[in-house]
């Protein structure tokens, strides 16, 4: 009814010719409807709720009847309180409908009452009456049709007194805002305040925070999807590059996207031969601490040369399928990664880094060790000078002369590509002849500590490589460095078992 | 002693004798000179050989085998010889075969390489 439009909806007795989509019957014709509810879209439509607000609609009208009857039985109203803009909790029944026994029961008053009566918080359910219709509501379809001429008629024929009784009504339920009755086309376009009681002010006010509530609600839930998204996706990396870097033993067998075969296959041969070395460095550790006699201990020294003889093998038939899997070093950790040279580690560093860990030396130890530092260097250098000569040569065909002939350059690019075997195989032998040299300078207990540094040198380039790539993402985002030290101070801790106790 | 990084050494003309075993010919140019490597002018891993000569301070005399006449046969007699493929980068001293880079590299790390030039006059402390 036009004494009760909602200004704030800014709704005009149009009906149906408004242009919001979910404008609900009840606001078509002007029934009180928050403005939260316009604006909503699509939540549940509650049909529980809907038989509860006809049961007790049903009941009022009956109480209604008794006082001023001025519609007809047929009660199509009740059906048009079906289409709640709101969903009522009717926890008081009695008292609150027979307060507005007094009102006139034009459908305006009528479901104004029982809005107003509503004291608790009334949830935000878009009525949606075009989209809630189902077969189910059928009927209800019709009668709001007939129910809008009724009002039209009843407004036609009613017009003051309705008006007049609501606000009689009014007064009785609320302070009366409006004192005056303005005529009932000016009621109708302009914002109608003094029509809303208090009650009626305080429903809106609780549906519009209902209403908030449950879009910074949605917003949340929404938010936190997206970050789970996000964790989900830097898992997923994680897990992939921990699995080319076989921290994963033997469970990558080509699993994984973009490495090929030869490379999958060398990744899990290494994973196995990194449990192999495991076992011999704690057989050499064991040897050194029981003081074998040197004929057993050189056995175990032996053993672990032909356990490195093993990896120079593999690498040699991975160089063969897959050279950029080991020049790229895919097969190490990131911190071994840092210092790779040629697919593999740099002799004459090694060598450097044994130097201050193998005293005490002989002089003459120190002279040989000094002797294949330089040499290795020497050789190092020669191999570096030689991939540079082809990356060159690569360059000048790649990028073609004057006249470019497509396949031609192609075919002599495969061509100078495929010396890279053999320089990663070079590369593969000096490593190889520096470790095989190494006894050969040292006694046997030296040998066997020897290999124990340079097993655990590794050892730990991994194990800082699995740290920095599990350390915690939050610290990326937080601004509070110290909680990152905090943290990461933590997970060195935790890993203590990682460092032998040599 | 400097290394060139121009001309290798010297190129021996090879007009004397035009017919002969390949072979016969390689022991030939071999014996003549104190460090003697067989290498193709494209080749990269030839170069990183003669660079660890040159960073030894030692002067190798180097026959490139694309740009001799007999090359091709050279070549293959080299590959007969070694028995693997490829036939170049190959190093004597002395006149005696040493071998291809991986065994060259071996012996410089294991300690011999340096005695065999010294040996051979090709390295003067």
């Amino acid at each position: 009814m036009a004494n009760h439009r909602v200004g704030e909806t800014g709704l005009t007795d149009s009906g149906p010719s408004n242009h919001h989509r979910h404008i609900p019957y009840a606001a078509l014709h002007g029934m009180n409807v928050p403005t939260s509810f316009i604006h909503q879209e699509g939540s549940a439509f509650d049909f529980g709720e809907l038989e509860e607000a006809i049961v007790l609609q049903g009941l009022k009208i009956r109480n209604d009847e008794a006082k001023a009857p001025l519609f007809t039985p047929s009660r199509p109203a009740a059906t048009l309180e079906m289409f709640p803009s709101w969903p009522m909790r009717f926890q008081q029944t009695p008292r609150g409908i027979s307060r507005s026994g007094g009102e006139s029961t034009d459908s305006g008053s009528a479901v104004n009452t029982l809005s107003s009566k509503t004291e608790h918080q009334i949830e935000p359910e878009s009525p949606n009456s075009k989209k809630a219709s189902s077969s189910d509501h059928q009927a209800f379809d019709q009668k709001p049709l007939q129910h809008q001429q009724h009002l039209q008629q009843q407004q036609q024929h009613q017009q003051q007194q309705p008006e007049m009784a609501s606000d009689s009504s009014r007064t009785g339920t609320s302070q009366n805002q409006s004192p005056g009755k303005p005529p009932q086309e000016k009621r109708r376009g302009s914002t109608s305040e003094k029509q809303l009681d208090a009650k009626t002010l305080r429903r809106l006010a609780q549906n519009r925070e209902a209403a908030r509530k449950s879009r910074l609600r949605k917003k949340a839930y929404v938010q936190q999807l997206e970050s789970s998204r996000i964790k989900l996706t830097q898992l997923e990396q994680d897990l992939q590059r921990a699995r080319s870097q076989g921290l994963f033993l033997g469970g990558c067998a080509g699993a994984v996207g973009n490495i090929s075969s030869g490379a999958a296959i060398f990744d899990m041969e290494y994973s196995r031969w990194l449990e192999d070395d495991q076992r011999h460095m704690s057989e050499l550790r064991s040897g050194i601490h029981a003081h074998l006699c040197d004929s057993d201990l050189r056995i175990i020294v032996d053993s672990y040369i032909s356990h490195y003889d093993e990896i120079f093998q593999l690498k040699a038939m991975a160089a063969k399928s897959d050279v950029f899997h080991l020049i790229t070093g895919m097969w190490t950790t990131p911190a071994e990664r840092c210092f790779l040279w040629m697919g593999g580690f740099r002799p004459s560093e090694l060598i450097k880094m044994l130097i201050s860990q193998l005293d005490p030396l002989t002089e003459q130890q120190v002279m040989g060790i000094c002797s294949l530092q330089h040499s290795s260097q020497q050789a190092e250098e020669a191999l570096t000078q030689g991939l540079e000569q082809l990356q060159q040569s690569l360059i000048d065909t790649v990028a073609g002369g004057p006249v470019v002939d497509g396949m031609q350059q192609m075919a002599v690019a495969l061509g100078k590509l495929a010396n890279l075997e053999g320089f990663v195989r070079q590369a593969d032998n000096l490593r190889h002849q520096t470790l095989h040299q190494l006894p050969r300078i040292l006694t046997v207990r030296q040998a066997a500590r020897c290999f124990i540094v340079i097993g655990e040198y590794y050892g730990r380039l991994r194990t800082l490589s699995s740290l920095w790539a599990s350390r915690p993402r939050e610290t990326l985002i937080s601004d509070d460095h110290s909680c990152q030290t905090t943290t990461d101070l933590q997970m060195v801790q935790a890993s203590q078992n990682h460092f032998s106790n040599f | 002693m400097h290394c060139q990084t121009g001309s290798w050494g010297s190129y021996m003309p090879t007009s004397r004798n035009t017919v002969g075993d390949p072979l016969e010919r390689i022991e030939r140019l071999a014996s003549e000179n104190a460090v003697v490597i067989f290498s193709i002018s494209s080749c990269c891993m030839c170069h990183a050989i003669k660079r660890l000569f040159c960073g030894m301070g030692v002067n190798p005399t180097v026959y490139e085998l694309d740009e001799d006449p007999r090359g091709k046969d050279m070549e293959k007699a080299l590959m007969r010889l070694l028995g693997t493929s490829p036939a170049v980068p190959v190093v004597f001293i002395g006149g005696k075969l040493v071998g291809a880079m991986d065994r060259v590299m071996a012996s410089h790390i294991n300690g011999t390489l340096v005695p065999l030039l010294k040996e051979a006059g090709a390295l003067w402390l």
